[in-house]
C-alpha cells in the first residue's frame, strides 16, 4: 500500500509539475493570440492610411494620430504603471491633469516616430500568450537602404471586447520602462511631488506641440 | 578612447581624463530615508549612487560631442554618399571580427564563434579587407559581443550605473570589458608593435563618427521629447545591455503595465492578475 502510494506520487508529481508549467490558457490562449495578432496588422494598416498621407499638416496628423493612439494605446494602464508608486501619492485632480499632460507627451513625441515606421513593412514573427490575458506578439519592422530590421514587441491586454496595447518594446527598451525611470527621476529632483512632474509636462508638451516637426 | 597603458606618452591624456574624473568625483547621491522601504527600494534600483558626479560627466560629455562629434558627424551623415557610409560601417564591423569571435568562445557559444570566424573569412577576402559584407549577403547575419558581455555571462553583476568621460554610459562591469576588448584586439596590437599607433586613433575615430551618425535621429528625438535625458539613457542603457547580453532573448520577459494594475481604460476595476510573465525578470542577466 504504501508502496503504490509512494509509485503514484512519483509518477503523478513530475505530471503535475508538467501541467503547471504548460503556457496558460490552451484554446482560449490560441485564440487571444490570433486576435492580437489581427490587432497588430489592422493596427498597421490604420497607420498607413491615417499617417502617410501627403499634404497633411502637422496638427491633422496630431488630431488623426491621437485618434488612432487612444483607440490601440490603454493609455490609462500605461500611465499609471509609468508614474509608479507615486500613482498613490497623487492627489484626484493631480491624476487626472497628469492622465491628460501623459496622453498629449505621448501623442505629439510619437506622432513623427510613429509615421517613420508606417508604411513600412510590419512582418509579424510569432505570439506568445501570457498569464492575465495578455499577449507578445513579435515583429520585425523593415528599414530603408537594406539596413537590419528593426525589431518592435507589442505587449497586448485584452478583457471582454476590449483590447489594447500596454508596451512596445523597441530592439530590447520598453516604452513603460523607459518613461517610468524618466518620470520617477523628475519627482525625485522635485522633492518626491508629483506636482514637479506635471510642471515639467506643461512645459515639455507645449515646447513640442509649438514644434513644427521634421 | 586615446589612451593605451602600453604606451608612455599616450599617458597625458589619461591623466587628463583621470584629473577630470577626480575634480568631478565626491559627488554622491543623497540616500533616501532610511524609514521609507519604498523610497529604499527605488534608491536601490536605480543603482546611481554617483549620480551628481556621473550628472557633471554626462553634461561634459554633451558639450564636447556638441562642440565637436556632433558637427562632424552630422557632415559625415548629410556629405558623404549612404554607399560609402556602408563601406564604412562594414569594414570597421569587420575589424572587431576577431575580438567577437574571442567572446563567443569565452562565453561557450561555438556556433556563434564558427559564424563570427566565417563572415570573418568570407568579408576579408571576397569582401576587399571588409569593406563590402557579402557575408550577410549570403545569409551569415552578424552579431556584437564584447567582454562585459562575457563577464556577465561569467556572472559578474553590474555594479553601479557609471558615466565614463568620452565613452559615456557604462558600469564597472562593461568599464573593463572596454579595456580588455582593447588589449586583446589584434589590430590594436599589431598598431602598436610596429608604430603605427595613427591607425588605432584613426579607427576609434572613425567609429566614433561612424556611429553617432547612425544613432543621431534617435538620440535627438529622445533628447527633445524625454524630461530628464539623463534618466532616459540611464534606463535605455541598461536595458539595451541585458538585451544585448541575453543575446536579445530577454525583452520579451520585462514586466509590463498590466490589467491587474490599472483598468483599460473605463475606470472599472479590473478582472484577474496583472501579466506576470511566464519567467522571472531577473534570469535576463
Amino acid at each position: 500500500m504504501f508502496n503504490r502510494r509512494r509509485f503514484l506520487a512519483v509518477l503523478l508529481g513530475p505530471a503535475f509539475i508538467f501541467v503547471l508549467a504548460l503556457p496558460p490558457g490552451g484554446a482560449f490562449a490560441a485564440e487571444l493570440e490570433a486576435r492580437a495578432e489581427a490587432f497588430i496588422q489592422s493596427l498597421s494598416v490604420d497607420a498607413v492610411e491615417s499617417l502617410t498621407q501627403p499634404d497633411t499638416s502637422r496638427e491633422e496628423r496630431i488630431k488623426r494620430f491621437r485618434r488612432l493612439f487612444n483607440a490601440h494605446f490603454a493609455v490609462r494602464s500605461i500611465g499609471k504603471f509609468v508614474l509608479g508608486r507615486y500613482w498613490r501619492k497623487a492627489s484626484k485632480d493631480e491624476k487626472k491633469e497628469y492622465l491628460s499632460l501623459f496622453e498629449d507627451l505621448m501623442v505629439v513625441s510619437y506622432v513623427d516616430r510613429f509615421q517613420r515606421y508606417a508604411g513600412k513593412n510590419l512582418n509579424i514573427l510569432k505570439t506568445r500568450a501570457e498569464k492575465g490575458s495578455a499577449v507578445t506578439v513579435f515583429t520585425e519592422i523593415a528599414r530603408a537602404g537594406g539596413a537590419k530590421p528593426v525589431r518592435v514587441l507589442w505587449r497586448i491586454g485584452a478583457r471582454g471586447e476590449i483590447i489594447k496595447i500596454l508596451d512596445v518594446i523597441v530592439e530590447g527598451a520598453s516604452m513603460s520602462q523607459t518613461l517610468r525611470s524618466d518620470f520617477g527621476s523628475i519627482i525625485r529632483r522635485k522633492g518626491g511631488k508629483v506636482s514637479g512632474l506635471l510642471e515639467e509636462l506643461r512645459i515639455k508638451t507645449a515646447s513640442l506641440k509649438a514644434d513644427a516637426g521634421n | 578612447m586615446s589612451w593605451h597603458p602600453a604606451h608612455g606618452r599616450h599617458l597625458r591624456v589619461g591623466t587628463l581624463v583621470l584629473a577630470v574624473f577626480l575634480i568631478l568625483a565626491g559627488g554622491c547621491a543623497t540616500a533616501p530615508d532610511p524609514g521609507d522601504p519604498e523610497a529604499v527600494a527605488e534608491f536601490n534600483k536605480v543603482n546611481d549612487p554617483a549620480e551628481p558626479t556621473n550628472r557633471a560627466i554626462f553634461e561634459l560629455n554633451r558639450s564636447l560631442d556638441t562642440a565637436f562629434l556632433k558637427p562632424v558627424a552630422t557632415f559625415y551623415r548629410d556629405v558623404i554618399p549612404q554607399f560609402f557610409q556602408d563601406r564604412i560601417n562594414d569594414a570597421l564591423d569587420n575589424l572587431r571580427s576577431p575580438v567577437i569571435f574571442l567572446n563567443d568562445i569565452l562565453q561557450g557559444e561555438l556556433d556563434r564563434a564558427l559564424a563570427t570566424a566565417a563572415r570573418f573569412m568570407v568579408n576579408s577576402t571576397v569582401g576587399i579587407l571588409g569593406v563590402i559584407d557579402i557575408a550577410t549577403e549570403m545569409g551569415m547575419e552578424g552579431h556584437d559581443e564584447d567582454f562585459g558581455q562575457t563577464l556577465a555571462v561569467w556572472g559578474m553583476p553590474e555594479g553601479p550605473y557609471v558615466v565614463l568621460p568620452l565613452f559615456g554610459p557604462s558600469n564597472p562591469r562593461d568599464t573593463v570589458g572596454i579595456v580588455v576588448d582593447f588589449l586583446v584586439d589584434p589590430f590594436n596590437l599589431w598598431a602598436s608593435n610596429s608604430n603605427r599607433d595613427f591607425a588605432v586613433f584613426a579607427r576609434t575615430g572613425t567609429r566614433a563618427v561612424d556611429l553617432r551618425a547612425i544613432h543621431m535621429e534617435a538620440l535627438d528625438s529622445l533628447e527633445k521629447t524625454s524630461l530628464d535625458y539623463y534618466a532616459t539613457l540611464r534606463s535605455l542603457y541598461r536595458q539595451r545591455r541585458a538585451e544585448e547580453i541575453s543575446n536579445g532573448k530577454g525583452s520579451a520577459n520585462l514586466p509590463a503595465p498590466g490589467l491587474g494594475q490599472a483598468p483599460l481604460d473605463d475606470g472599472q476595476p479590473p478582472p484577474g492578475n496583472g501579466i506576470k510573465t511566464t519567467e522571472k525578470a531577473s534570469r535576463i542577466r
